[in-house]
């Protein structure tokens, strides 16, 4: 390897293991102290900082202390392969499944799992959604063949906590006292028709229509794959969506 | 729309977005962090076409990892030629740096030694990119705390030595000169007076963190006293370079920032025309 070669990598191995690196330095002794050690706690903060932007209500939920606690973990364990930062966090829920004494209550891991995928609607692609005047355009005939795209911002999220309340509480205030949510199974869907992130949760109906879609099935195939219906289908409005914002 | 930059300018950041689309500026281009485009649509793509019709801009990255062993980065300069083709700036720049290795980014700008063997591991990386973008391409000097063993020059022979080597531009950060010329005790106007004139296209100035023993580039704070100076000292060699202030962190208000641009124009002006009275 070349002499610069090593030195990078005895330099980037001082920062992330925070093992000095004798040496590399003019000056060593004060260079080490000071110096140096302003590239160790530069390189914390930042990937910190990047975190809490990209799972702000985790740390809301959790406060300063315990998201940096988490926070020193996660960047020892996942340093960055990123050339954005934007993206760095994209294990942080992984890390959490697997060892979930990380968190105080094991529904914070859903929270983090909304965050992410909020913080992945807000700047993916573009598409206009159809409208309710293009799908009555189509004639009746057109229908069995048609396969839909779903929009490139779609996110179907498994969670196993209700976690919207609190997600919703502590997105809009930082201090929101929150209750312990209740386990539920079920699928949060969180979308972007164009600027803003909505999100919301939905059926199980929805969600097997939706994901027969994603794999690219016609509508046809897409109905006969529906699960049957405990009680026949009521006519109802949409549910409400929330905004992300 | 490709306007010539020239004048005064300031960094685009998401908290002006509004101020920018509401009415027009007393700005004369932007410059836009490039990594923060590199995304596929949603509010940062359509802020950045809406505004782009209004203000020339220039695109400055941080991820290039130009002075880094391992390869360039096939994938980044993909996605950077394509959004030169959106934005059509009138030049990009990065740092003179290493952010990372093996695959790594410590994203930090990473101060590289200043000898012999970094200019030739330099010399053919600076070509790859300038003939991957088609346009200008600039490095900026960055702020350092750290001198290596492995040094063999200075700071300002070595950019003059790559200067002559590839032709790259620069982006001369007079902030970052200040700070490492108080972190490593040189005089900054050493480094201004034998960095190559004809090369300079473009100044950034900032703010930064005095902790005693160090001064930190934060580029969070107002331009203090001795940047003003050096500023000024800056015009004085280098003449009328597109000039912005750069700020990354405690964002004021546009119209602070403006006020703190005005003041940029008067020392530039008052230099400029005490010159023309010398003349």
């Amino acid at each position: 390897m070349s002499a610069t070669g090593e030195l990078q990598r005895r330099f980037q191995r001082a920062v992330l293991t925070e093992d000095f690196a004798p040496g590399l330095f003019v000056a060593e002794g004060r260079e080490i102290a000071g110096g140096l050690g302003l590239y160790l706690m530069a390189y914390r903060a930042r990937l910190l900082s990047a975190l809490r932007d990209n799972f702000p209500v985790l740390h809301r939920a959790l406060g300063d202390e315990a998201f940096a606690e988490l926070a020193r973990d996660y960047i020892d364990a996942h340093p960055s392969r990123f050339r954005s930062i934007r993206w760095f966090g994209d294990e942080l829920t992984a890390f959490l499944d697997a060892v979930p004494e990380r968190l105080p209550h094991p529904a914070l891991a859903d929270v983090a799992r909304m965050d992410w995928a909020i913080r992945g609607a807000f700047d993916a692609a573009g598409a206009p959604p159809l409208t309710l005047a293009d799908l009555a355009a189509l004639a009746p005939e057109q229908w069995p063949q048609r396969r839909f795209a779903l929009l490139p911002s779609l996110r179907l999220v498994d969670l196993n906590w209700a976690v919207e309340p609190i997600w919703r509480a502590l997105n809009e205030d930082a201090e929101a006292e929150t209750e312990a949510p209740e386990p539920l199974a079920h699928v949060l869907l969180v979308w972007r028709p164009e600027l803003e992130c909505l999100w919301r949760s939905a059926e199980p109906v929805e969600v097997a229509a939706l994901r027969t879609l994603a794999k690219g099935a016609r509508f046809a195939e897409c109905c006969t794959a529906l699960p049957r219906p405990a009680s026949p289908i009521r006519r109802q409005q949409p549910p409400d969506c929330c905004s992300a914002g | 729309m490709s306007k010539a930059v020239q004048g005064f300018g300031v960094g685009l950041r998401t908290e002006h977005y509004s101020d920018f689309v509401a009415s027009p500026q007393r700005v004369d281009w932007l410059e836009i962090i490039s990594e923060n485009y590199l995304v596929d649509g949603g509010k940062p793509l359509h802020f950045l076409d809406r505004i782009r019709r209004d203000y020339p801009m220039v695109m400055h990255g941080v991820s290039l990892s130009i002075g880094s062993t391992d390869p360039l980065d096939s994938d980044y300069l993909r996605q950077l030629k394509a959004l030169v083709e959106r934005v059509e700036p009138a030049w990009v720049s990065d740092h003179l740096c290493w952010t990372g290795t093996d695959s790594l980014n410590l994203h930090d700008l990473l101060p590289l030694p200043y000898s012999e063997a970094t200019l030739r591991h330099l010399t053919p990386r600076v070509a790859q990119v300038q003939d991957l973008l088609g346009c200008p391409f600039l490095l900026e000097n960055v702020s350092s705390y750290v001198s290596y063993r492995a040094d063999e020059m200075s700071e300002w022979e070595f950019i003059g030595e790559l200067v002559a080597r590839t032709g790259c531009q620069l982006l001369l950060d007079v902030n970052n000169i200040y700070v490492s010329s108080v972190n490593h005790g040189f005089d900054p106007r050493v480094f201004i007076d034998a960095v190559p004139a004809a090369a300079v296209r473009q100044i950034h100035l900032a703010g930064h963190e005095d902790h005693g023993d160090y001064i930190i580039d934060t580029h969070d704070h107002p331009i203090c006293d001795a940047v003003w100076d050096l500023y000024a000292y800056s015009v004085r060699r280098f003449g009328a370079v597109p000039t912005m202030i750069e700020r990354d962190d405690h964002i004021p208000s546009l119209g602070e920032l403006i006020a703190e641009l005005d003041a940029v124009r008067l020392v530039a002006e008052r230099v400029l025309a005490e010159q023309r009275q010398a003349a």
